[in-house]
C-alpha cells in the first residue's frame, strides 16, 4: 500500500486445457477422439498501475467448466492489460430479468451477454452501443466473422453485438440402437424420408418400463422451425411483421414432425417423463434427435457410454433448412469506458481466444478463419453443427414479438399432441393469436 | 403535573415506535413504497428499458381485452379459489376436531400433520414432480399411466391437491387453538342437557369457532387468489395454459415476454387486489349476517 505501485498477485487462476488428439486405430473405424482434461494452476506478478480502469462484465452462467474457461480467458486478459480490471459478474437464475431490471435502474454491466432472441429490444431502445466505430479504429473488419453472424446483429446497419460462439441443430444418432437395428448410419445426404424409414425400424416398445422410440419430437420452437424451412416455408414475414405459420409449407412440416408420435414411431419428451430429449437420447430411449452442440458436453459428463455420431438434420422436399442460435458480446450504451470495453470484447472474440473456446468443445466459433481449423478436421460431430451454418440456417429469432410466436409455435403443437386437434386448425389458431400479439 | 404526564406519554410513543421500527422501515420500502408505485406503473407504457410514459387507463383497457386473462386466468384463478379453499378449511377443521380428542399418539399425529406447512413450497412442488411423473409412484401404486402434469385435464387439479395438502396443516393449527379456547363448562351443560356428539358439534363447536372459520376462509381465498410459487416451478402456467393463474400471468407480462409489459402487468396486479377486496368483504358480510358470536 505504501509503496508507488500495488502488487496484484493472482493467487489461483484455473486454466482449463483441453487436448485433442485423433488417432485413426483401423482404416474402417471412424476417427476417435480422446480428450482430456488438465487444470493448471498459474501464479504470475504483474505491475498495476495505480489508476485501473473498471469494466464490469456479465452473462448467464450455464456450467461450472464454462465458467472457467471464460475466466482463464479474462486472467489473459489482464496480464496482458494490467491498466484494466475487469470485474466478472456472472448472473445464476433469470438472466435477462436480472438484466431488464439493472438496466432499468442504471446500474448494468459495461459488457454483457446479449441473446439473438431479444438482442434488438434493446438496441431499439438505445441500450446497446453500435460497436462500428470501435471495430474500425481498432482494425477489425465485420468480413472476419461468419456472415450471418453478423447480420443477426446488425439493426439499421449498425452492428451491436460480437457474435461470441454459436451452434445449430444437429441430428445426434444412437450408434448402438441402428446396429441393433441392423440400419447403416445416417450420412448428410438424408432426407425426410429415410428419417421417416430409420424411425420406424428403431423403434422398438417391446420394454414398457424402458420404450426405445425412433425419433423424438418435443413441442418445442427451438426445433419445429427446421422443419418449416425444409418445407420452404417461414415462421415470419421478412419484416416481421407478420407470421406465415398458417401457410402450406409450414402446414405440412406440421404435419410431418408430428406424424412419427401419431405413427408411434417418435415421442415427445414427456411421455418418457422427462422434460428434456437430451436425457432420453443419454437413455438410449430416443435413437435420433436434433440437438445442438450443447448435447456433447452434456453426454461428456453425464452419459459418459454413450456411442454416437451426429449429422447435418436429415433435407426436407425444399432442401437444407437449419437454426442458428447464438449470443453476442454487447456493450452498454451507457459505459464511461467504451474503449476499455471495448478492449475486453476485442480479446475475447480475437482468433486466439476463439481457438480456446472451439477446443474445449462447449460452442463453435464465430470467426471464419477457424473454418479449418484442425479442431474441426479431427471432430466430425461438431463439425456438423458448425457447417450446418451454411446450409440453409436462419437465426432463431422472430421479431417483437418473439416470445409470442414461440409459445404459440409450441402451444399449437401440444395442442395436436394432447388434444389430437387438426394440424391445419391448429397452426391457423397459432397465426391468428401471433396476429392479435403483433397489433 | 400535566406537563410530566404528557411527557411520559411521548417518551412512551417513542419508545413504541423504536420497538417496531425495524418492521415498519421494511414495510413502507418493501410493501408500501413499492405498492403505490405498482399503482402508478398501471398507469403507464413501461418496457424496463425506457422511462414509463403516462397513457392513462390503456393498460387497463387491454387488460381486459386479452384473452389469455379473461379466457384462462380469470376462470382458472376462480376455479381454483372455489375448489381449494372448502376442501382445505372443512379437512382441516375436521383434523383439528380429531387432534382435539384424547387420542393415542396425539402429538406425534400433530406434528406429521404439520409437517408439510414448514416444508418450502418449492421442495414439495419437486417432490409432487416425482410423484406424478409418468413413471412416478401414484402411477405405479394405481396402475395407470397418465401423465398427470403434462395433461391439461388434469394438472390443475394435482396442483389444488398439493396446495390442501399443505396448507390444511397450518389451518389445523388454528382451528385447534379455537377449539381449546371453548370453555369444557359449555361442554359440560351439553351433555347435562342430554345433547349427543353430532348435536355438540355443530350447536356447540361450530358456533363458537365462527370467527376462527372467518378468520381462515378469508386468509385462505387471499392465499389462493395469489397461487403463484407451485405453478411456477411446477407447469410454468402450461400445458395449454391450463394452469396460468391471474398472478402467474402478471409474471408473464412483466417478466417472460419478449417485449416487457410492465404497465399492463401492474394494471392487472390492481385489478387483482380490487378482486380480493371485493371477495374479502362480500365474504365478511355473509359470514357476519348469519348470526355473529363474537367479534374477532
Amino acid at each position: 500500500m505504501k509503496s508507488l505501485f500495488k502488487l496484484m498477485s493472482v493467487l489461483l487462476a484455473v486454466t482449463m486445457l483441453l487436448a485433442a488428439c485423433g488417432t485413426p486405430a483401423t482404416p474402417e473405424k471412424v476417427v476417435e477422439t480422446v480428450k482430456e482434461t488438465v487444470t493448471v494452476k498459474e501464479t504470475q506478478i504483474v505491475e498495476v498501475p495505480a489508476q485501473q480502469t473498471v469494466v464490469r462484465l456479465s452473462g448467464w452462467a450455464s456450467s461450472p467448466s464454462e465458467t472457467a474457461l471464460l475466466q482463464s480467458l479474462l486472467y489473459q486478459f489482464s496480464v496482458e492489460n494490467p491498466d484494466i480490471l475487469v470485474k466478472y459478474e456472472p448472473i445464476t437464475g433469470d438472466y435477462k430479468q436480472a438484466l431488464l431490471t439493472s438496466i432499468a435502474s442504471g446500474t448494468e454491466p459495461d459488457i454483457y451477454y446479449v441473446d439473438i432472441f431479444w438482442w434488438l429490444e434493446l438496441a431499439t431502445n438505445d441500450v446497446l452501443l453500435p460497436l462500428d466505430d470501435l471495430m474500425s479504429a481498432s482494425g477489425v473488419k465485420r468480413e472476419d466473422f461468419i456472415p450471418s453472424l453478423v447480420d443477426a446483429f446488425t439493426y439499421n446497419g449498425k452492428l451491436y453485438g460480437i457474435a461470441k460462439d454459436f451452434n445449430t441443430l444437429g441430428m445426434f444418432y444412437n450408434k448402438e440402437l441402428f446396429d441393433k437395428a441392423g440400419l447403416d448410419y445416417p450420412t448428410d445426404d438424408w432426407t425426410w424420408d429415410d428419417l421417416k424409414a430409420a424411425a420406424a425400424k428403431l423403434t422398438d416398445l417391446s420394454d414398457p418400463n424402458k420404450p426405445v422410440y425412433g425419433f423424438c419430437t418435443p413441442p418445442d420452437p427451438g426445433r419445429f422451425p427446421v422443419f418449416v424451412f425444409q418445407n420452404g416455408g417461414t415462421v415470419m414475414t421478412p419484416d416481421f411483421q407478420d407470421t406465415t405459420l398458417d401457410s402450406e409449407a409450414a402446414i405440412g412440416a406440421a404435419e410431418f414432425y408430428t406424424s412419427f408420435r401419431a405413427e408411434k414411431i417418435g415421442a415427445i419428451p414427456s411421455d418418457l417423463g422427462e422434460g428434456w430429449q437430451g436425457t432420453l437420447f443419454g437413455k438410449g430411449q430416443c435413437a435420433m434427435v436434433y440437438e445442438g452442440g450443447w448435447l456433447i458436453p452434456y453426454l461428456r459428463d453425464q452419459f459418459p457410454g454413450t456411442k454416437y455420431g451426429v449429422v447435418m438434420p436429415p433435407a426436407g422436399p425444399a432442401g437444407e433448412g437449419n437454426l442458428i442460435f447464438t449470443v453476442a458480446w454487447g456493450i452498454s450504451a451507457n459505459t464511461k469506458n467504451p474503449e476499455a470495453a471495448w478492449k475486453v470484447v476485442n480479446f475475447l472474440t480475437s482468433e486466439a481466444s476463439q481457438k480456446t473456446v472451439l477446443e474445449s468443445g462447449f460452442a463453435l466459433p464465430s470467426r471464419k478463419s477457424l473454418q479449418n481449423s484442425d479442431f474441426l478436421k479431427n471432430n466430425p460431430n461438431s463439425a456438423a453443427i458448425f457447417n450446418g451454418s451454411f446450409n440453409g440456417a436462419q437465426p432463431f429469432f422472430w421479431g417483437a414479438v418473439g416470445s409470442d410466436v414461440n409459445d404459440q409455435m409450441g402451444k399449437a403443437l401440444e395442442r395436436i399432441f394432447k388434444e389430437n386437434q387438426p394440424v391445419a386448425d391448429a397452426m391457423k389458431q397459432a397465426a391468428e393469436a401471433i396476429r392479435k400479439a403483433i397489433k | 403535573m400535566a406537563g410530566s404526564i404528557s411527557r411520559r406519554k411521548i417518551f412512551e410513543a417513542i419508545n413504541g415506535y423504536l420497538f417496531i421500527s425495524p418492521w415498519l422501515i421494511i414495510f413502507t420500502i418493501f410493501s408500501i413504497v413499492s405498492l403505490l408505485y405498482a399503482v402508478y406503473l398501471s398507469f403507464t407504457s413501461y418496457n424496463l428499458l425506457k422511462p414509463p410514459q403516462f397513457w392513462g387507463l390503456e393498460g387497463y383497457r387491454r387488460v381486459f381485452q386479452e384473452e389469455l386473462f379473461l379466457k384462462k386466468a380469470l376462470p382458472n384463478t376462480f376455479k381454483y379459489v372455489l375448489i381449494v379453499v372448502p376442501i382445505q378449511t372443512a379437512l382441516s377443521l375436521v383434523l383439528a376436531f380429531a387432534m382435539d380428542q384424547k387420542l393415542r399418539f396425539r402429538r406425534l399425529f400433530r406434528t406429521v400433520f404439520y409437517l408439510p406447512s414448514v416444508t418450502s413450497s418449492v421442495v414439495i412442488s419437486l417432490i409432487f414432480i416425482w410423484i406424478f411423473a409418468p413413471q412416478g409412484i401414484f402411477n405405479q401404486i394405481m396402475g395407470l399411466s397418465v401423465n398427470w402434469l403434462d395433461d391439461p385435464r388434469t394438472a390443475f387439479y394435482v396442483i389444488m391437491g398439493m396446495n390442501i395438502f399443505t396448507t390444511s396443516g397450518t389451518l389445523m393449527l388454528i382451528f385447534l387453538a379455537g377449539l381449546q379456547d371453548i370453555s369444557p363448562n359449555i361442554y359440560e351443560a351439553a351433555q347435562i342437557d342430554g345433547a349427543n356428539g353430532a348435536q355438540t358439534f355443530f350447536y356447540i363447536t361450530i358456533p363458537m369457532l365462527r370467527p376462527v372459520i372467518f378468520f381462515v376462509v378469508t386468509v385462505g381465498v387471499i392465499g389462493c387468489f395469489q397461487v403463484f410459487d407451485q405453478i411456477f416451478v411446477m407447469t410454468a402456467g402450461g400445458p395449454l395454459d391450463s394452469t396460468t393463474t391471474i398472478t402467474y400471468l402478471i409474471y408473464k407480462w412483466a417478466f417472460r415476454d419478449t417485449t416487457i409489459k410492465m404497465g399492463q402487468a401492474s394494471a392487472l396486479a390492481v385489478v387483482l387486489t380490487l378482486i380480493i377486496l371485493a371477495v374479502t368483504v362480500f365474504q365478511r358480510r355473509i359470514i357476519e349476517g348469519s348470526g355473529s358470536t363474537a367479534e374477532r
